[in-house]
């Protein structure tokens, strides 16, 4: 059974007939083929990698349907940087080795993405916000001291450019 | 001429994660051919079974699906083993016979029988399930104890028994030891089965044509050993295969070394059905079927003196392989590397190890981080515990007393040990934790109905793997290799024939290889995983990254800087010889008079595009390739790391408090990059040690099959890592850098448990198995409150 659908992924629209059973992570991989989203855990939800933001919340895009997506606005990994400016979750990622095989990074900047628009401090707080994504290389000290190193770029942002690097 | 290398020792942001940052990364999955098609196994649903049909018709018959082949269809291929791809170990062994698929019987859940091959991912699992198998359920043997048993279901019934390898390691006179000995320890220690999993699966990508022959895109840690194997296997031409492994990789840890039977079926099937064949493993497949190590058993004995000196162990171990059908360690490499590296830090001189390898109706183990030695150093470490605190010793006063205290050290049973220190590890573990105050701050707790504890731990990790070791273990080379090429621009190629997924070699290397030339590290790109570009190596593996690998760069640049201050100093018209030139911010610059000087850059472009300028007879262009072999039969880190934990008796829940990780890189090129390693070692160690595991049930039913049942530790599961720098640089490489990242999770069990049984001394918990779980912790008090 197929379907049309309109997603708009990165502020682009992609009108497709899709299975119904298309799953979304599928949709932006290989229909839209953004493949900096990943896919680790095959549709357990568990290992977060593919996690992006749909209408502003981060989701698991292995456990929706690209049908439920229909009409959505979803934003990737690869819609943070502007041209060459850097988002300041990869900038804090960047500076402080918060990566190191890169497979569960697109996850975890998203997640930390919806995160940062309202930001917590206490490293409980942080560690909260990303257990959802697993990572396996960096025993997330790093990542921790990434996400610091990003909300202090993000406090020191004017609300215009608040509104820049977080569209969605 | 030797100058100081201004790269080394410097935290530069990492060269890979621009694009792993914005989704430019290229991972295996990623690649997608024309015509390409996808493959999927049937696996067997049970442990050990006859297939008494196999019934395809459908599954074929199915829209979309291209191919169904069964263990028939691959027979012809012959078994996959070989002498090149099985260790050549002393000791005894036996060798399963087995193709890429299963025929007739099957061994363990998971073990693939059929193939499907289908134009998409969603066809193919439809097909999968189309796919009906009848099985006759055999008896199985999932406890290696039982393996061992005369009456034991037999996995190869050629074989006789269930052993797959023995090895008696003897080394000076333990019996006269333990004759001496005031005190023995003696317990039987179980470490369960746990270890790797990356977050990106196994996959691959194979296509094939007669002209060029086979290319196999891979997620692999050693593209050039996979390719040597596959074209034995394959009965191709050498120069008819190609292995590469894509730009990134999403982590491996051990399990991307051996050479699998899927990558065969994709490398068959793209020959056979003339179609690119791309297989994704799922997380289900991955957790059935790699990841798997560690998996011993220990009766170990200590033979030690009044005073805390071990004078002799013993200790019978028992390996648990599963069903020993992957290429390359076939299961026994691992428990063998560490029953040779048990007495590890000790300077024990009698020794007396024995170690049995059996097969069982499991997965066969893979490799995983810190390879082998992770169950025997927890053993080891803890019955030094024991020890100590039966002759009411400190836990460090007994370690420091039986640590190697001088360098070079040849271990009782050969293991060469280069530098270290482990009295100033320890020193400043302990300063770290107040250790001093500790014991008040514990008793007081005590007294107050809190449990605290600290435990320690020491570990020689390998640095590198050298040709001595490997070659009589895998066949395969340990030199480091690297070409340094300048192409005409004045930008540095450095080719390396391993394949790093994470570790960060574009940047570590190009620091060194930037240092070395006088460049900066933006002017190097280092380029790896492809076997028809780079040169032949043994791959990424045992930390041999910044001990063998980077050290073969900067030979290879070293070796360049004769022939470039020949060429500056015929540009300049002067007649010098190569000490006369330093070469310093993209310079050559003459060392008499500094004025002189020549762009790095116009170097390389007389050297590549105008050749008419080169010195008369000097022959165009500007590379070096170098093999570096240290003059030691071992490179090794010297590490101590300490826990300190809170253990609640009542729930046997237990919180980290403090993790601090003392380690030697010798000297880091990049302390943050170094940081990274090891932070990931010990969280991974954390996580085998406390709450992964894969369980298998009576009927050898796989428990563990999802993400949400072999539990990797998330962020709120694991502590902050602190890391201190303890650093004895190697007298073996040029930098004086030590390979880090393979050995670190070895160094956690002991240390997390130590900490864990010192809380708990007033309740008389004594802890001998693995997982750490608050439920084993549990059990144990109320085992011990029992019994008061």
């Amino acid at each position: 059974m197929k379907r049309s659908i309109g997603i708009t992924i990165n502020g682009e629209v992609y009108e497709e007939t899709v299975d119904q059973r298309l799953l979304l992570v599928d949709f932006i991989r290989e229909v839209a083929g953004l493949t900096g989203t990943h896919v680790g855990c095959s549709v357990e939800g568990r290992c977060g990698a593919c996690t992006v933001v749909l209408n502003g919340k981060a989701v698991k895009a292995c456990l929706l349907l690209a049908v439920q997506a229909d009409g959505a606005s979803v934003l990737t990994i690869e819609g943070l940087a502007k041209d060459d400016a850097l988002h300041p979750i990869q900038d804090g990622f960047w500076e402080k080795h918060g990566l190191q095989c890169g497979f569960c990074t697109p996850g975890l900047l998203m997640t930390l993405y919806e995160f940062l628009q309202n930001p917590k401090h206490s490293d409980e707080e942080i560690r909260t916000a990303m257990s959802g994504v697993i990572c396996r290389c960096t025993g997330y000290v790093h990542i921790v001291e990434a996400v610091k190193h990003a909300i202090a770029a993000v406090e020191a942002l004017s609300p215009e450019e608040r509104k820049e690097w977080f569209p969605v | 001429m030797a100058t100081a290398n201004a790269w080394v020792g410097q935290s530069i942001k990492r060269k890979e994660d621009r694009r792993l940052l914005v989704g430019d990364g290229q991972y295996l999955p990623d690649i997608v051919l024309p015509r390409m098609v996808v493959m999927g196994f049937v696996r067997s649903m049970y442990a050990h079974a006859k297939i008494t049909s196999i019934e395809t018709t459908q599954a074929a018959a199915l829209p979309g699906v291209r191919a169904v082949l069964t263990g028939a269809d691959v027979k012809h291929l012959g078994s996959v083993l070989s002498d090149m791809s099985t260790p050549n170990l002393p000791g005894e062994t036996n060798r399963p016979i087995f193709w890429p698929l299963s025929i007739d019987e099957v061994k363990y859940v998971g073990d693939p029988l059929a193939v499907v091959v289908a134009r998409d991912k969603y066809t193919l699992e439809d097909a999968i399930e189309l796919v009906d198998v009848e099985y006759e359920p055999l008896d199985i043997v999932i406890d290696p104890e039982h393996a061992l048993q005369a009456d034991a279901p037999r996995l190869y019934p050629d074989w006789g028994d269930n052993v797959l390898y023995h090895q008696h390691i003897p080394a000076g006179d333990a019996d006269a030891a333990f004759a001496q000995a005031d005190l023995v320890i003696k317990e039987r220690f179980r470490c369960h089965r746990t270890g790797g999993q990356p977050m990106e699966t196994r996959g691959c990508l194979a296509t094939y044509n007669p002209g060029e022959g086979l290319t196999l895109w891979l997620t692999t840690q050693r593209p050039h050993i996979k390719r040597h194997l596959l074209a034995e296997y394959l009965n191709l031409p050498h120069s008819q295969v190609r292995v590469i492994m894509p730009k990134d990789m999403g982590g491996a840890f051990g399990t991307k070394a051996p050479l699998y039977r899927e990558e065969l079926m994709a490398c068959h099937l793209a020959m056979k059905l003339r179609r690119p064949v791309k297989w994704i493993e799922n997380r289900q497949e991955s957790l059935m079927n790699v990841g798997q190590g560690r998996d011993q058993i220990h009766e170990l004995e200590l033979a030690v003196k009044k005073d805390g000196t071990i004078l002799g162990l013993r200790d019978r171990i028992l390996a648990d392989c599963g069903d020993a059908r992957t290429a390359i360690y076939v299961g026994f490499a691992m428990p063998f590397l560490g029953a040779m590296y048990l007495i590890n830090g000790y300077d024990i001189p009698n020794v007396d190890i024995d170690l049995t390898c059996v097969v069982t109706n499991k997965a066969c183990l893979t490799p995983s981080r810190a390879f082998g030695s992770f169950a025997g150093r927890f053993a080891l470490d803890r019955a030094v515990e024991m020890a100590a605190r039966a002759l009411e010793i400190d836990p460090v006063e007994i370690r420091l007393k039986n640590a190697i205290k001088t360098f070079p050290h040849v271990s009782a049973v050969g293991v060469h040990v280069d530098s270290g220190d482990f009295p100033g590890s320890f020193a400043k573990a302990c300063a770290a934790l107040d250790y001093d105050n500790f014991r008040q701050e514990q008793s007081e707790a005590w007294q107050n109905g809190r449990y605290l504890g600290v435990g320690f731990s020491m570990g020689v990790e390998i640095s590198g793997v050298p040709s001595e070791v490997l070659v009589p273990m895998e066949r395969q080379p340990g030199f480091g290799v690297a070409t340094v090429q300048f192409d005409a621009h004045g930008k540095v190629q450095v080719a390396e024939g391993d394949s790093p997924h994470g570790q960060g070699h574009e940047t570590t290397i190009a620091q060194v290889v930037a240092g070395e030339l006088g460049l900066s590290p933006e002017d190097i790109y280092v380029t790896y995983g492809d076997t028809h570009s780079g040169p032949f190596a043994a791959g990424t593996i045992g930390s041999r990254g910044a001990s063998y690998t980077l050290s073969a760069a900067v030979l290879a640049a070293r070796a360049l800087r004769p022939k470039m201050a020949n060429i500056a100093a015929h540009l300049l018209h002067i007649e010098a010889g190569e000490d006369n030139f330093v070469f310093r911010d993209g310079y050559a610059i003459l060392t008499r008079d500094e004025s002189q000087r020549v762009p790095i850059a116009k170097i390389a472009e007389v050297a590549l595009l105008s050749p008419t300028e080169l010195p008369p007879g000097m022959e165009a262009g500007l590379e070096h390739t170098s093999h570096f072999e240290a003059e030691t039969a071992g490179m090794h880190s010297c590490n101590v790391h300490a826990a300190q934990v809170e253990v609640s008796p009542d729930t046997g829940e237990y919180k980290i408090l403090r993790y601090v990780a003392v380690d030697d890189a010798g000297q880091p090129i990049n302390p943050m990059v170094v940081r990274g390693q090891i932070h990931g070692g010990v969280a991974m160690g954390i996580g085998n040690a406390c709450m992964e595991e894969f369980i298998y049930d009576e009927n050898g039913q796989q428990l563990t099959t999802t993400l949400l049942d072999y539990h990797i530790p998330s962020s709120l599961d694991l502590p902050h890592i602190e890391t201190i720098e303890h650093n004895v640089p190697s007298p073996h490489t040029p930098l004086g850098s030590k390979g880090k990242g393979e050995g670190t999770p070895g160094m956690v069990p002991a240390a997390v448990a130590n900490a864990i049984e010192d809380a708990l001394q007033p309740l008389g918990v004594k802890i001998t198995d693995l997982p750490l779980t608050p439920e084993r912790i549990w059990k144990l008090i109320q085992a011990a409150q029992s019994k008061e």
